[in-house]
């Protein structure tokens, strides 16, 4: 349920968005979660409309969410692969000493306003 | 925006237009955190978030912990908890400041919460600095992984009555710890909990991660554990660049 708290974080950065634009109206928010990121996109997404309602600001915005697969890079080889969960072993040379970098990424990447 | 040059202030609204903003969810509360990690630093107090689901022996490892390092150390605790006092009165039993944040309900603790706390418990401890703050986690293995709260070490327990599945199942705690404790060991004949598979699976998530194995209940494996406390924390600068 940190979900909620996260989409009242969203809402108050939007609303500074939204002052320092001089917009009135949001109508799109993209937001890239990674599938590490431990968030319930559903419930996210759920929190999100319930307290972008209270707001004319956000009464009419849509969040568009993108689900980011984490980067597997091989210690031996260097390969690189995304994959939703973890490779045994390196499709290249079988090495199975994969390095994991991001997946648990919570970015806010653009908003579109009128 | 302006229709004649774009730029973002003034001029006819009506047309919608695309700012990239490319900015963590978590901003503001890593923020926080990174503040809250500056002041542990000037005070050379090393601070340690534990993590674990309810009842895997969180408040009982402090207390054995205290017991053991209470002499030699300055200890403090930050208790977090939905509701009541009970593990911060717990800890006071043991001799050390203690302050008992209630959540109300959440089911995280964020660093705002934490940085009201350790005023509060600096407070308690009449202006003195800790060598060591632990911060005692909601207990909650999902949620508290992604508030950063300015720790220097996050510890992750698992006790054996879980389930040696747990790492797989609840992947972003393990991933974002430092340690892994694996509690109650004296319960391994009992429950079909395999060792093997929790460290297999927790060094697949993060290969760097720190893995103990101990019981408070009969001390086995608890001295690494304080050992390792004892070398944390005199390894912070003990007058640290300002």
């Amino acid at each position: 349920m940190h979900e909620f708290s996260l989409a009242q974080g969203l809402c108050a950065q939007l609303h500074g968005l939204a002052r320092q634009h001089r917009a009135k109206k949001i109508t799109t928010v993209r937001v890239d979660i990674g599938r590490l990121a431990g968030i319930v996109v559903d419930s996210f997404t759920f929190g999100f409309e319930v307290l972008a309602a209270e707001n004319p600001l956000t009464s009419e915005a849509r969040l568009a969410v993108t689900l980011i697969d984490p980067l597997y890079r091989c210690d031996n080889c260097g390969a690189t692969v995304r994959a939703e969960t973890p490779p045994s072993a390196c499709s290249q040379c079988a090495s199975p000493s994969l390095v994991r970098e991001g997946g648990d990424e919570l970015i806010l990447k653009q908003v579109e306003m009128e | 925006m302006c229709d004649t040059c774009g730029c973002p202030s003034a001029g006819d609204n009506t047309k919608g237009f695309t700012v990239d903003v490319n900015q963590s969810l978590l901003a503001a509360n890593t923020r926080q955190a990174e503040e809250n990690r500056r002041h542990f630093d000037a005070t050379g107090t090393l601070a340690v978030n534990l993590i674990s689901s309810p009842g895997s022996g969180k408040t009982t490892l402090l207390e054995q912990t205290i017991e053991h390092l209470g002499s030699e150390l300055r200890i403090g605790v930050i208790e977090g908890d939905i509701e009541t006092e009970r593990d911060a009165a717990r800890i006071r039993a043991k001799g050390v400041p203690a302050v008992q944040i209630t959540t109300g309900g959440a089911c995280h603790l964020d660093a705002r919460l934490v940085h009201r706390g350790l005023h509060d418990l600096e407070k308690e401890g009449e202006g003195k600095p800790f060598d060591i703050v632990f911060i005692e986690n909601v207990g909650n293995l999902v949620c508290p992984a992604t508030f950063d709260l300015g720790e220097h070490e996050r510890v992750i327990l698992l006790s054996v009555p879980e389930g040696s599945d747990k790492p797989v199942k609840y992947p972003k705690s393990f991933i974002s710890a430092d340690s892994f404790l694996i509690t109650k060991t004296d319960l391994i004949d009992y429950f079909d909990f395999s060792i093997t598979e929790a460290r297999r699976e927790a060094l697949r998530l993060n290969p760097e991660l720190r893995i103990f194995e101990l019981s408070v209940t009969t001390g086995t494996g608890l001295d690494a554990w304080l050992d390792y406390l004892r070398q944390r924390a005199g390894s912070l600068p003990a007058c640290p660049a300002p």
